[in-house]
This record gives structure tokens, C-alpha cells and sequence, in this order.
């Protein structure tokens, strides 16, 4: 079922052994599939050429993977998770919950339920997360390096629950507890690559697409879980089919102009606007949002302002030049959970006042200007003065 | 109190006196150009420094006229001949009309 629902996407999909001899991602330095789903939870090594630097070097080069472990990961899906920024739980250890867990489960408590409350709070992820049925997840616990910032934990456990092996005593402090333990985590690369690795396949399996849910402890009952919605709204996310922003344009230009000037001279008044635009289904359409800024760089930000929305999708910022002059940057850095980060900046120089721009004949400088005057006058006089004084003293010398 | 007086009177015959009235021409264009810095000072006080460039120009006109003004007097005075025994007074007067020509350029450029 999850395969069939991206093929009805209009994906044509490849499928290969995960120890395939012939496995290959790039061929004379292209990548021959745009993205990369791995369900082979307890693979030790890949076949082919594909190892965990051809899969980093997949996501520098902009693919997004999908990944799903299970709690027999194997070590090739350790060390690509912990490229990605988290890690996965001990082998053979699940994500328990004593409180939590499926009516269906066998015993060990290891088929937890997992409430949309603890989905992340970003609809254009996994979609509506109020009208959602609750998920069923059977897996292991992911850990996630909490000063990364690209890292999103998409899913967590509830405070209840804990990961360790099921079968054995618990002898040591496990190493995921609580709303710590991730269940599905997500890395947006700085290529706005998307990496989203589910500690669980069962999640995505039919079985866990069709079941009823309902929680042991006195839970309510619902007829289908709400894993199918989340499957398809995740994959639509890593797929970059939603969350995909552009910057349709930029442009800047002095207030009662229409074109971009050689350079600004400083205290002018500058419109900078801005277009953004989503991607969707049906192509590009405008992007509405009232949170974006525009900041005006001089190695410092030296102006910071809102962008304030004229139409939907585009945005106009109107400010003074301070009285710095130099080169600048109109920088727009717009980072959301599950957008694809917006980074535009656009470089314009500053100038100071020509020699013919300074404000002439300031009244508070006419004493100056007369002082300034009456000396060239002074000097005029007192030559005419001094030369015929000289003359009559010659003469009156002479005679 | 009274030697002090004693002092300025004999300082004033002496001058009344002694000095050629070429040079108390000098000295009253002196006195005149210190008037109006002092006046130009006192403005800046009261109202601010906005056009500094200004105020820079026109205070900077009358102590560089004062300062040239202070050559000539030296230079035309008998007293220093032998310090300036290769200058002329008409030397020392061109030199003077320069300084000021070159002066009063520079005062009407900044002046803005």
C-alpha cells in the first residue's frame, strides 16, 4: 500500500536487494534516481557500490532518503544515521511503553501507540495533526543530538515510555527515556536535502496501514490508525513534493523610482519586495506568510525590518539608508520547520553625499558665511590703506 | 594698583609715540579680525555646532588672518630689519596677498 500510493504519485519506482552486487546511485558522477528509500532494516553492508559515503554523497548532491530500521538495525544504517545527526538504540532494544500500548500487543509491550500530540507541530509535514487517528510503532528509539538545528523530531514517544531490550531485566539506565525517544527523526540538510529515518518499518507496513488502534488501558477504539495519512504526508515531505520554497523575485529600487539605481547614496529612502512562491501539486503558486524579514548588511545587520505582505506571496520592506556608507547586502534568510530554508541577498553599494547633495545656506551659518565674508573685505580694504599709507609716507619722505 | 595704571599709561604713550602709524594701521585691521573671531566664537556657543564645516571655515578665515596679519606687522616693522634683511616690506606685503588669496579659496570652498 505504501508503495502503491507514491507510484499513484506519479513516481516510477526501482526495486533492488539491499545486497544487490549490482547496486549503483551514480554513474559517471550522476545520480541515476532522485531519491532513496531503504527498508532493510537489518542489512550489515550494501552490495554493489552503495555504502554509506555513496548515501551522504547522494544527500550533499541534494536526495532525500527514507529510511527504516527496526530493532535488529544493522551497522551500515548505524553509521549513516549518525552522519545524519542521530543515533540509533542498542541492537535488539524497542521503544517499551507500559501505559501506551495496542490492544493487539504480544506481551512485551513494544506495540505502542503513539499519540498525534506528540507529532511535530508543522502541518506541512505530516499533515493535520488534530484529525489524526493515533499511530501504531514497533521499533527502536532514536536518540537525537539536541544542539543540531537541522535535526526535526518529527515523532517522539510518550513521557512513559523508555528503550531497552524487551526480554532482559533492565540492569542499566536506558539510553533513550521519556519525550527524548525519537520515533521518527528528519535532518533538512543546508542543500535543503531531506533525510527522514523512522526507527520503525512496521510503520509503514500494510499491517500497521489497515489495523485497528486502541490503547490496552481503557483507550478509545478506532477503526483504522492514523499511520496511512502520516506515511503519505511524510513521504510527500521528504520527496519534496510539499515544503518547497523559491524566491520567485527580488528587486529594490529608491522611493518614487521604478529601476535599481548604480548606487544608493546614503539616507535614501529604499522599497526593497520580495516574491515568494510554494510548490504544490498543481505547480508554483504564491506563498503567504506574515513572518519575513529583511536585513540590510554591512558585516552587521545595520537595518532589520518586517516585510510587510502587499499581496499574497509578496512582500515589501520600505527604510532608510543609515548614515554609513559602504558596501551592503539585502539579505532575506527565512528558516521554517519543514520549508525548505530561503536564503537571497543582493549586493548593493552606498555612497556618501556628492559635493553638490550638502544642504547650501543653512540660516543658523549666515553669521559664518558674513565673518567669512567681511575678512575678504577686511583684506581688500586694508591693502587699499596700507599701499596708499606707504605711497604718501614716500612721498612725504621724498619732499 | 597705581603702578599697574602708571605701567598701561606709559605703555599707551610709548605706543602713541613710538610707533609708526603704518603699523597701528596693522594693528587696527588686527583688532578688527579678532573682534569678529571672538564674536564667531561666542555664536557657536550659544547656538550649536550644526554647520560645523561652517563655523570651522569662518573661525579658521579669522585666525589665519590674525596669523598672516601678525607677519606683515612683523616683517614691515623696522625694528626686526635685521631678521628680515632679505625681505622687502613690498616682498612681505605680496607674500601676504597670497597667503590670503589662497586663504579665502580654501574658506569659500569648505564654507558650503
Amino acid at each position: 500500500m505504501f508503495f502503491k500510493s507514491l507510484r499513484d504519485r506519479g513516481y516510477t519506482l526501482t526495486f533492488k536487494l539491499a545486497d544487490d552486487s549490482s547496486l549503483l546511485l551514480s554513474k559517471y558522477g550522476e545520480f541515476l534516481f532522485d531519491h532513496l528509500i531503504i527498508f532493510a532494516p537489518s542489512v550489515e553492508e550494501f552490495g554493489g557500490a552503495v555504502s554509506v559515503e555513496a548515501i551522504t554523497d547522494f544527500i550533499d548532491g541534494g536526495g532525500n532518503v527514507l529510511v527504516a530500521g527496526s530493532s535488529m538495525s544493522g551497522d551500515v544504517l548505524r553509521e549513516l544515521t549518525s552522519e545524519c545527526g542521530f543515533e540509533i538504540d542498542e541492537e535488539g532494544a524497542s521503544v517499551i511503553d507500559h501505559l501506551n500500548y495496542d490492544v493487539n500487543d504480544n506481551g512485551k509491550h513494544t506495540l505502542i501507540v503513539a499519540d498525534t500530540s506528540n507529532l511535530i507541530d508543522a502541518s506541512v509535514i505530516v499533515g493535520k495533526k488534530d484529525e489524526l487517528a493515533p499511530l501504531l510503532y514497533q521499533g527502536t528509539g532514536l536518540i537525537a543530538d539536541v544542539d543540531n538545528p537541522l535535526v526535526l523530531q518529527l515523532l517522539t514517544a510518550s513521557s512513559s515510555a523508555y528503550s531497552y531490550i524487551p526480554d532482559q531485566p533492565l540492569k542499566e539506565y536506558p539510553h533513550a527515556v521519556g519525550k527524548n525517544t525519537l520515533l521518527i527523526a528528519a535532518l533538512q540538510a543546508r542543500n535543503n536535502a531531506r533525510v527522514v529515518f523512522s526507527g520503525s518499518l512496521y510503520f509503514f507496513s500494510d499491517e500497521a496501514f489497515t489495523s485497528p488502534v486502541q490503547k490496552a488501558l481503557g483507550g478509545k477504539h478506532y477503526t483504522t490508525s492514523g499511520n496511512k495519512d502520516v506515511a503519505i504526508a511524510l513521504t510527500k515531505w521528504v520527496l519534496k513534493e510539499t515544503g518547497v520554497l523559491k524566491v520567485k523575485s527580488v528587486s529594490h529600487h529608491r522611493q518614487g523610482e521604478k529601476t535599481p539605481p548604480q548606487s544608493y547614496t546614503i539616507m535614501d529612502t529604499v522599497v526593497f519586495s520580495l516574491e515568494l512562491e510554494r510548490k504544490t501539486n498543481h505547480g508554483w503558486i504564491p506563498h503567504d506568510a506574515d513572518d519575513v524579514q529583511l536585513e540590510f548588511v554591512r558585516i552587521d545587520p545595520f537595518v532589520r525590518t518586517k516585510l510587510v505582505r502587499k499581496s499574497p506571496g509578496s512582500y515589501k520592506a520600505v527604510f532608510k539608508i543609515p548614515d554609513v556608507y559602504g558596501v551592503y547586502q539585502f539579505k532575506v534568510d527565512y528558516n521554517r520547520i519543514g520549508y525548505t530554508a530561503i536564503y537571497s541577498s543582493t549586493q548593493v553599494s552606498v555612497r556618501p553625499l556628492e559635493h553638490t547633495q550638502y544642504e547650501r545656506f543653512i540660516p543658523n551659518a549666515y553669521p559664518y558665511y558674513a565673518s567669512a565674508f567681511s575678512m575678504m573685505v577686511g583684506v581688500f580694504l586694508f591693502s587699499i590703506v596700507f599701499l596708499h599709507f606707504k605711497e604718501d609716507s614716500v612721498k612725504s619722505k621724498a619732499e | 594698583m597705581t603702578s599697574f595704571a602708571r605701567v598701561v599709561s606709559r605703555f599707551y604713550g610709548e605706543y602713541t609715540n613710538n610707533t609708526s602709524r603704518k603699523l597701528k594701521i596693522i594693528d587696527a585691521y588686527l583688532f578688527y579680525v579678532l573682534l569678529t573671531g571672538i564674536i564667531q566664537f561666542a555664536y557657536c556657543c550659544l547656538v550649536g555646532t550644526f554647520p560645523f564645516n561652517s563655523f570651522l571655515s569662518g573661525f579658521i578665515s579669522c585666525v589665519s588672518s590674525f596669523v598672516l596679519a601678525v607677519c606683515l606687522r612683523l616683517q614691515v616693522n623696522w625694528q626686526n630689519k635685521s631678521q628680515f634683511s632679505k625681505i622687502s616690506p613690498e616682498r612681505g606685503f605680496a607674500d601676504f596677498i597670497f597667503g590670503h588669496i589662497v586663504l579665502h579659496l580654501v574658506v569659500v570652498n569648505f564654507i558650503g
